[in-house]
């Protein structure tokens, strides 16, 4: 079946590609200086005036972050293990929790569910740098302080994800919900095999944004043991190291800039698959 | 609230068991579904809250071996904040002042750039990581990275080029370089500072829009295909379906985005960063910075009340 484009000329069309070509630029300028410094040797680091790109592309700084980092007091490997708990952990529960809550806010009465609400809002407008201190109050008040779940269980809890959800859930049409009650599911399996699949733009969205936020988060505020500090904390200790680890803190920004953008690359192209697939129809 | 509704229930028992064991049954369903959330959301979150109001109504004082006091002053630090405090109250307004201008803007570029990058195109996953790249950048060991390579490129790591590393603008341009040679050419000083301002605040709002975007994305993506295609067999061009269709079914979100927004140029304006400085500088007033920030967060949330007010009054919604 061949669609046929509607009213659009190809005047349009280009002006529009160039101001998307125009914004695109300015927001890839930081990769392109992050890839190109990574594989610049040192003499071209340091050169003046600088280049964007590089001339003689080479792998040594990734070569002298690896013998940094096998002189490091802990195996690397075990930076790597806490950044994969503390982030798969920390994404999957907000997504599960905030769906899970998102629902009745939604779809459902019970009481006290305007005030909870409102709470959840007035908490997203909180500035949590300002509360440090109260919050590793309420950490080490827990004992959960310098354990894995200092940072798994506040990223849970975060308003923001139930928000979103909620807004995106009151889009579907009660029509839907009603003909899966009508035919006996039971509250959960609602959830789980209706609205679910309905809002996979929705809790994919909100898993990139947690991902992102995780991934960046050193934990410095709670983790004490060498053993337990993520993979960022690792890295931004090579990152500020100064002049002479300049190489080596290039190649740590390509790094730790590419596990991200793989996982919103990913996570978007299933977004695209879903929505051929799920098409209501009423 | 829980407790009155418990009374009314418990009290009609006798006369319509069914029924309101029912809708009993139904709002307990809801509760078991939220209380997960709940209980995270007030052991880390609503105990925060609280725990700031009741620093920003005493004094704080740090014990030597750990620990901390607290005298109880009233409002004290609110009114020090209002009658006396030098600059609170105009850096608060021009906070909000900034917020006016470039809030509108962030939710109209993010709505626009995700109606172009929801289209079919080749290599649209990748043109929308490129606009999401400002947030996938934000990453202490990234900002150091870049830090350290700018200040390389400028001429070493010594004080004298901190100044020039300090000009250079934050997208990894060297701004100052440019405008001293428009400059040179014979540019008036006035026009040139009008355009580098133009500039800065254009590259703010496009930096600043990648969840926005995202958002929008996903609400443009879990509109039916099928109204499109209703549409274009009824006859409607591609404009009248936009006002017809894709505006109204991303609306709620417009109010969705515009609350992230706001609360996300809060978050990082003037006013918080004078709150942080209060607390974390030099004096450690911890007290006060508490008032500064539940203070900024009242005039925020005053904002926000009325804002969403009007706008999602005009908002569609499904049911």
């Amino acid at each position: 079946m061949k669609s046929r484009k509607l009213n659009r000329s190809v005047a349009g069309n280009g002006l529009l590609f160039a101001l998307m070509a125009v914004c695109g630029v300015f927001m890839v300028l930081p990769l392109v200086m992050i890839v190109n410094n990574a594989l610049k040797p040192l003499d071209e680091i340091f050169q003046y005036p600088p280049r964007v790109f590089v001339r003689y592309p080479t792998l040594e700084n990734f070569a002298d972050l690896f013998v940094l980092l096998a002189g490091s007091w802990v195996p690397f490997s075990r930076y790597i293990l806490n950044t994969v708990i503390i982030t798969g952990g920390g994404v999957l529960g907000h997504v599960l929790l905030a769906s899970l809550a998102a629902y009745p806010l939604a779809r459902m009465d019970f009481p006290g569910k305007r005030l909870l609400f409102s709470l959840v809002v007035l908490s997203l407008m909180f500035s949590w740098t300002v509360t440090q201190i109260p919050n590793y109050l309420i950490v080490s008040a827990l004992g959960i302080n310098n354990t894995y779940l200092a940072l798994i269980l506040p990223a849970c809890a975060y308003g923001m994800g139930l928000y979103l959800m909620k807004q995106f859930m009151e889009q579907l049409p009660t029509s839907l919900m009603e003909s899966a009650r009508l035919d006996g599911a039971g509250e959960f399996r609602i959830f789980w095999s209706v609205i679910m699949p309905n809002v996979k733009p929705a809790w994919l969205t909100l898993a990139i944004f947690q991902f992102q936020s995780l991934w960046g988060n050193t934990g410095y505020l709670f983790m004490r043991d060498e053993q337990l500090k993520p993979l960022q904390f690792a890295m931004q200790q090579i990152a500020a190291g100064g002049a002479q680890r300049a190489g080596a803190s290039a190649a740590v920004a390509l790094i730790i800039a590419a596990i991200p953008i793989t996982f919103f690359l990913c996570a978007q192209s299933r977004i695209l698959e879903t929505m051929t697939t799920s098409g209501m129809k009423d | 609230m829980t407790a009155s509704v418990n009374r009314r229930i418990t009290g009609r028992a006798p006369l319509r068991k069914r029924r309101l064991s029912l809708s009993a049954r139904r709002s307990a369903v809801g509760l078991a579904f939220v209380s997960p959330f709940v209980v995270g959301f007030i052991a880390f979150y609503l105990r925060g809250l609280l725990l700031t109001v009741e620093f920003s109504l005493s004094d704080l004082s740090l014990r030597p071996n750990g620990g901390y006091d607290l005298a109880f002053v009233g409002l004290k630090h609110y009114i020090y904040a209002f009658r006396e405090h030098a600059t609170f109250k105009q850096i608060l307004t021009s906070s909000i002042g900034d917020m006016a201008l470039d809030v509108p803007l962030i939710l109209f570029f993010s709505l626009f750039m995700a109606i172009l990058l929801n289209q079919r195109f080749r290599g649209r996953t990748l043109a929308r990581a490129i606009f999401f790249l400002p947030v996938l950048l934000n990453a202490p060991a990234i900002a150091d990275a870049l830090e350290l390579s700018r200040a390389m490129m400028l001429g070493g790591t010594s004080p004298a080029s901190a100044a020039v590393t300090q000009a250079a603008g934050s997208g990894g341009v060297n701004v100052s370089y440019y405008v001293g040679m428009l400059a040179d050419l014979g540019m008036p000083r006035a026009a040139l500072d009008y355009i580098v301002g133009a500039v800065e605040r254009i590259n703010g709002i496009i930096t600043s829009s990648g969840v926005q975007l995202v958002i929008f994305l996903a609400a443009l993506q879990s509109i039916s295909p099928a109204l499109y295609e209703v549409a274009r067999i009824e006859g409607a061009t591609a404009y009248e379906s936009f006002w017809k269709i894709t505006f109204p079914m991303v609306s709620p979100l417009i109010v969705t985005n515009m609350v992230y927004t706001l609360v996300d140029s809060f978050v990082s304006s003037d006013a918080i960063n004078l709150s942080f400085d209060t607390i974390f500088g030099a004096s450690k007033q911890y007290g006060l910075g508490s008032a500064f920030s539940l203070v900024s967060m009242a005039a925020l949330c005053g904002i926000l009340m009325i804002s969403s007010g009007v706008v999602s009054r005009r908002a569609f919604y499904q049911n």
